[in-house]
C-alpha cells in the first residue's frame, strides 16, 4: 500500500489516501463517521424507494430540486459594487465599444470609397 | 402571537378569500392565488429549498441539515450579492475524478441520490470540463503552448513586415507586348518594345 502510485490521469481514491491510515485522531474519525452515517441514510432512503414493488412514479431527488431552484431563481442577487461593476463591464460597455469600433471602421471605408482609393479585398474579377 | 390575533388574522384571510371569489367568479383558481399570494402545496416546501445567506450558527446548522451535509463540511459562498444565497460551496472537482468502480445510484453522473450537487454540476459532468490530473503540470503545458504559438505568430508577423524573396521583374511579352493579341489595330504599326539591353 505504501508503494501505491495513482493511475495516470486519475486522482488518488479516498480509501488509499494516506490521511485515512496515518491521521487517526478522534476528531477526524468522528467527522468521517458522521459523513458515512449521512451517506448511509441517503442510500437507505433511495434503495427503499427503488425496491418498493408498489412504486409507480419517479423517485424525486430533493437535492436536484434544490439545485434547479437555486440556479433558475436568482432571488438572492443584490446590486453591490462588485455585481454592478461586472454587469456594467459585460453588459453595458460592449454596446458602446462595439458601436464606436464599427462606426469608425465603416466611416473610414466610406471615406475611402468616396475618394476612390478603396481596394476591394476579395474582388475576383480583374 | 395571542389567540385573538390568530382569530383576527383568520377572519381577515377568510374575508379576502370571499372577496376574491366574488371578484373572480368563474375564473381559474390561479387568479385568486395571485391575489392572495399563496402557493400550491404540491411542490417542495419552503424549508427544503435554498434560502438566504445564513447569518447565525443556528441558521448554519439548519442549512447544513437541509443540504444533507455535516456542519464542518458546509461552507456557503461569500455573501457578495452574486446570487448564491446559502447554497454550499463544494470542492471544484469534476465527476470524472470520482471512483469509477463504486456502485453509484446514477452511474453515468457518478452521483448518489440526495448528494448535494455542485453549483456548476452541469459543467462538471463527464462530457464536459474535467479536473482530473494531467500527465504534465498544467503550468508547463500552458507555457509550452503559449510559447510555441506566440513564437510562430511573431515570426509570421516579422515575415509580413520584412518580406524576403528572389529578385523579380515585370513579365516581358514578345510581339511588341502582344499588340495584336491585346486587340491592337492590325493596320496601324505598333511602336517597338525593347525588352533587352546590350
Amino acid at each position: 500500500m505504501a508503494t501505491y502510485k495513482e493511475a495516470p490521469l486519475a486522482t488518488r481514491p479516498k480509501t488509499l489516501d494516506p490521511a485515512e491510515y496515518f491521521n487517526l485522531s478522534p476528531d477526524y474519525r468522528r467527522a468521517e463517521e458522521k459523513r458515512a452515517a449521512l451517506r448511509a441514510q441517503l442510500k437507505r432512503q433511495y434503495l427503499q424507494q427503488l425496491n418498493n414493488p408498489h412504486r409507480k412514479e419517479l423517485i424525486e431527488d430533493p437535492a436536484l430540486t434544490r439545485w434547479t431552484y437555486a440556479r433558475t431563481n436568482n432571488n438572492y442577487f443584490r446590486p453591490t459594487a462588485k455585481t454592478s461593476l461586472i454587469g456594467g463591464l459585460f453588459g453595458v460597455l460592449p454596446l458602446f465599444v462595439l458601436y464606436v469600433v464599427f462606426k469608425t471602421d465603416r466611416d473610414k471605408r466610406e471615406a475611402k470609397i468616396k475618394a476612390g482609393t478603396y481596394e476591394r479585398p476579395y474582388n475576383l474579377s480583374t | 402571537m395571542s389567540a385573538a390575533e390568530c382569530q383576527r388574522g383568520k377572519m381577515a384571510a377568510l374575508r379576502a378569500g370571499l372577496l376574491t371569489r366574488a371578484l373572480t367568479k368563474g375564473k381559474t383558481p390561479a387568479i385568486s392565488n395571485i391575489i392572495l399570494g399563496t402557493r400550491a402545496a404540491s411542490g417542495p416546501s419552503k424549508d427544503t429549498l435554498p434560502g438566504a445567506y445564513p447569518r447565525s450558527p443556528e441558521e448554519m446548522a439548519a442549512a447544513a441539515k437541509k443540504y444533507n451535509m455535516t456542519l464542518e463540511d458546509y461552507k456557503p459562498y461569500p455573501n457578495d450579492g452574486m446570487g448564491y444565497g446559502d447554497y454550499p460551496m463544494l470542492p471544484e472537482r469534476s465527476q470524472q475524478e470520482r471512483d469509477p468502480w463504486y456502485q453509484w445510484d446514477h452511474p453515468d453522473l457518478r452521483r448518489n441520490w440526495g448528494e448535494p450537487m455542485h453549483w456548476d454540476f452541469d459543467m462538471y459532468i463527464r462530457n464536459r470540463v474535467d479536473t482530473s490530473p494531467s500527465p504534465v503540470e498544467w503550468r508547463t503545458m500552458r507555457n509550452q503552448l503559449l510559447g510555441f504559438v506566440g513564437f510562430m505568430l511573431l515570426m509570421f508577423g516579422l515575415g509580413e513586415m520584412f518580406p524576403c524573396y528572389q529578385p523579380v521583374a515585370p513579365k516581358q511579352y514578345p510581339y511588341s507586348d502582344l499588340y495584336l493579341e491585346r486587340g491592337g489595330d492590325p493596320a496601324k504599326e505598333p511602336e517597338p518594345v525593347k525588352n533587352y539591353e546590350i
